[in-house]
């Protein structure tokens, strides 16, 4: 890639996101492209401000992005492993991270409000302290250090290959195992926003800006996610995306039926999102006006929000059951 | 002198004490809906407009009421000295105190109309106005022997009378003020403005709900048979079934049990069956209450959909609640209670009495709601004005109407966080 500035990843940005806002795969795929042309770039401007990279080094991005679930807009949630500890190599890193960061936000993805950005030594360290850390958070098992677990979770490397995270989530897999966790991780989900009431109508936002739309990301995709990302946890599941995780599942966790019920019905939302949501930024992007769907539309989200759900409580029950 | 004479003069009075002290949980409920920066601004006009309002009675509303005059005003008795009056069996400064604590009422509720925006000026003068002009004429149709009373109107302790009217007001002075900066976007969606305290809201819940004791059991105006215990056995049962409706029909449809629409079902169920506590039996009661916790829901919504902002939802507490509670008397006033006018359509009695608590309503709903609106405007342009500057309503009342905060070190921190 020859580009020289954040501004022109931006405006390739721009001209290509209209052809690919309508297919949820090749905008994602159009995200990790974006990602790593910034990565590329901040990892240039660093080399002639400090010089090379000290040692090895991979970066991963969490959240949405690390599920490959991005949306038209999204935000920023990534890490750096780095190969050696050392003080330089601290430095180095997070000012590589400070670069990229800079560079992601030029380029349209908003800051992330939680702090996870590789700006942050929390989430840019060695190899070392990152296995110190995930193993302190394990057995901290607080609900703090179990969030940031399920953040790690999602994790997935654009950029230095894959290797180094792939080794750390099968330690954080094998100790939650070994530590009988999985019904605390079960614990820092439970928290549902309601989507339908019990008269079967949408639950929309009542107040505030986006009154009259429906909060797609609590109500419609955290039943799911989370819901897969339990099972994808207790069956030692590598794959990061809902679809690619339910994929990977075998029958002893959800049968060939149920599997395909949930991924046609995850799908559809995903489309719902891309198709009708607010995308005039990032926040918006996570509303839905329901006042444009067609009857038979309201009724289709509907049906993919009592599922959801439902789909939730079946987890939950094959979760508490083998505990 | 006669002990039933004595007997009725304490328990009226009693019923004045927990009157007033519902002055006090008006105090909790309107500052308890309400932002911080107006809190002791709140509190402390509700204190200052019952004073205006007491003395007003004094002077000219207790006789515009009571006097004798036509079926339209009464027009004798001013500046009461505090003699008996002939009809009652109670002390006479015994029943003005206790119609004086509804008064205050009735001016406490319009003033929810008004709350975190208008100028302390306009509370000043419209609570003179409304205790000379609006009040008087309606208490007198109702209960002084007017036009309405001659019809047959029942309206026991004041729906409409004391509820009605005050929301009445406090409908033409929401139009008249505007919303409050922030309270709608552009688009025309609304944000909530949550009230800064909910343990305040529910505190002044518990204390308007035992004082209603006083407002409704004390309306018998005597301790005979005991009749005030039925009275305010039916008061508990509607507030009751008012909570329960409210907090069911809010999960419902919102899908949370809303702490501050179950509060507003309890009121709304007080308000309702504050016209029929006396005329209907306890089953109506539970009834009458629950539907008034439903159609508080509704009509909260309905307000702030149509740009009504109402902060502490009086329009829908005492004006909605208010109209159904005086027309189910139409329902369920049943033969043997039905001591003024006559049974409901429940109870063999036709569609005349509902006629009756229709006309009624309308009547005095319209008379208020045009007569307060026409003060209010004339108030407008003469003070220049009804409202505070935007910036004062900004920095908050407690500051630009009097000069320091209810929380002063709260709010010190917070415009130090801003700064």
């Amino acid at each position: 890639m020859g580009n020289s500035s954040y501004i022109e990843i931006r405006n390739y940005r721009d001209s290509r996101i209209g052809e690919v806002s309508r297919d949820h795969f090749r905008l994602n795929n159009l995200h990790d492209e974006i990602m790593k042309q910034v990565i590329d770039l901040a990892v240039c401007r660093t080399k002639e401000k400090y010089g090379s990279p000290p040692c090895s080094f991979s970066f991963f991005v969490m959240g949405s992005a690390g599920r490959s679930e991005q949306s038209i807009w999204s935000d920023q949630d990534h890490g750096i492993i780095y190969q050696e500890l050392t003080p330089e190599a601290q430095a180095y890193f997070l000012e590589l991270g400070m670069e990229i960061t800079a560079g992601l936000y030029q380029t349209g993805y908003d800051y992330c409000e939680g702090g996870v950005m590789s700006i942050n030594p929390m989430w840019c360290k060695s190899m070392f302290e990152w296995q110190q850390q995930l193993t302190n958070w394990i057995l901290d098992s607080s609900f703090e250090s179990i969030r940031y677990l399920l953040i790690f979770i999602d994790g997935r490397s654009i950029y230095g290959g894959n290797e180094n995270i792939e080794k750390l989530k099968s330690i954080v897999y094998q100790t939650v195992h070994k530590e009988h966790l999985i019904s605390k991780v079960l614990g820092n989900t439970l928290y549902l926003k309601k989507g339908v009431n019990i008269l079967g109508n949408l639950l929309v936002e009542t107040h505030g800006p986006y009154a009259g739309s429906f909060n797609l990301k609590e109500a419609g995709f955290f039943p799911y996610v989370n819901a897969v990302r339990l099972l994808a946890i207790k069956a030692n599941v590598t794959g990061t995306s809902t679809l690619s995780r339910l994929e990977q599942l075998n029958e002893a966790g959800l049968s060939s039926i149920e599997k395909d019920i949930y991924k046609t019905l995850f799908l559809r939302l995903l489309n719902y999102r891309l198709l009708y949501g607010n995308h005039t930024d990032y926040k918006s992007g996570h509303y839905l006006p329901i006042q444009i769907l067609s009857k038979e539309q309201n009724k289709e989200l509907k049906s993919i929000i009592k599922n959801g759900a439902a789909f939730f409580r079946l987890v939950r029950r094959l979760i508490e059951k083998d505990d | 002198m006669d002990t039933i004479f004595l007997m009725n003069s304490m328990w009226v009075m009693l019923g004045a004490v927990l009157v007033i002290l519902m002055i006090g949980g008006f105090i909790l409920l309107e500052t308890g809906s309400t932002r911080m920066k107006n809190a002791g601004h709140i509190a402390g006009k509700t204190i200052l407009t019952f004073g205006i309002g007491s003395i007003i009675f004094w002077a000219v509303g207790f006789g515009l009421i009571f006097g004798s005059g036509n079926s339209l005003i009464g027009f004798s008795d001013f500046f009461y000295s505090g003699y008996d009056i002939d009809s009652l069996s109670l002390s006479g400064a015994v029943f003005f105190l206790f119609q004086l604590a509804f008064a205050g009422i009735s001016l406490t509720i319009a003033f929810g109309g008004f709350a975190e925006r208008a100028k302390l000026g306009a509370y000043l003068v419209f609570a003179v106005l409304f205790s000379v002009i609006v009040y008087p004429p309606i208490a007198h149709w109702i209960w002084g022997g007017g036009w309405l009373a001659e019809h047959g109107k029942q309206d026991f302790a004041g729906s409409t009378v004391v509820h009605l009217t005050g929301a009445m007001a406090a409908l033409a002075a929401t139009i008249i003020l505007k919303p409050r900066i922030g309270k709608y976007n552009k688009d025309g969606s609304a944000n909530n403005l949550a009230g800064h305290n909910q343990v305040f809201t529910a505190l002044s819940v518990l204390l308007l709900w035992v004082g209603w004791f006083g407002f409704n059991a004390g309306s018998t105006l005597s301790v005979d048979k005991g009749f005030f215990g039925f009275v305010a056995l039916n008061t508990n049962l509607a507030a009751a079934a008012g909570t329960v409706a409210a907090m069911i029909i809010s999960w419902m449809v919102l899908g949370k049990a809303d702490v501050p629409m179950m509060l507003n079902g309890a009121l709304a169920g007080l308000v309702a069956i504050t016209a029929s506590c006396a005329f209907v039996d306890t089953w109506a009661a539970v009834l009458i209450g629950f539907i008034s916790g439903i159609l508080v829901f509704y009509s909260i919504r309905f307000f702030e959909k149509r740009k009504i902002d109402d902060p502490i939802a009086a329009l829908s507490v005492h004006g909605t609640a208010g109209v159904w509670g005086t027309l189910s008397n139409g329902f369920f006033a049943t033969k043997e209670l039905a001591t003024v006018g006559q049974p409901g359509l429940f109870y063999g009695g036709g569609l005349h009495q509902l006629g009756v608590q229709a006309i009624g309503v309308l009547a005095c709903g319209a008379f208020a709601f045009i007569v307060s609106f026409i003060l209010l405007s004339i108030m407008k342009a003469i003070m220049n004005g009804l409202r505070v500057s935007e910036e004062e309503e900004i920095i908050g009342l407690d500051m630009s109407e009097h000069g320091s905060y209810g929380y002063p070190e709260l709010m010190k921190a917070e415009q130090k966080l801003n700064a």
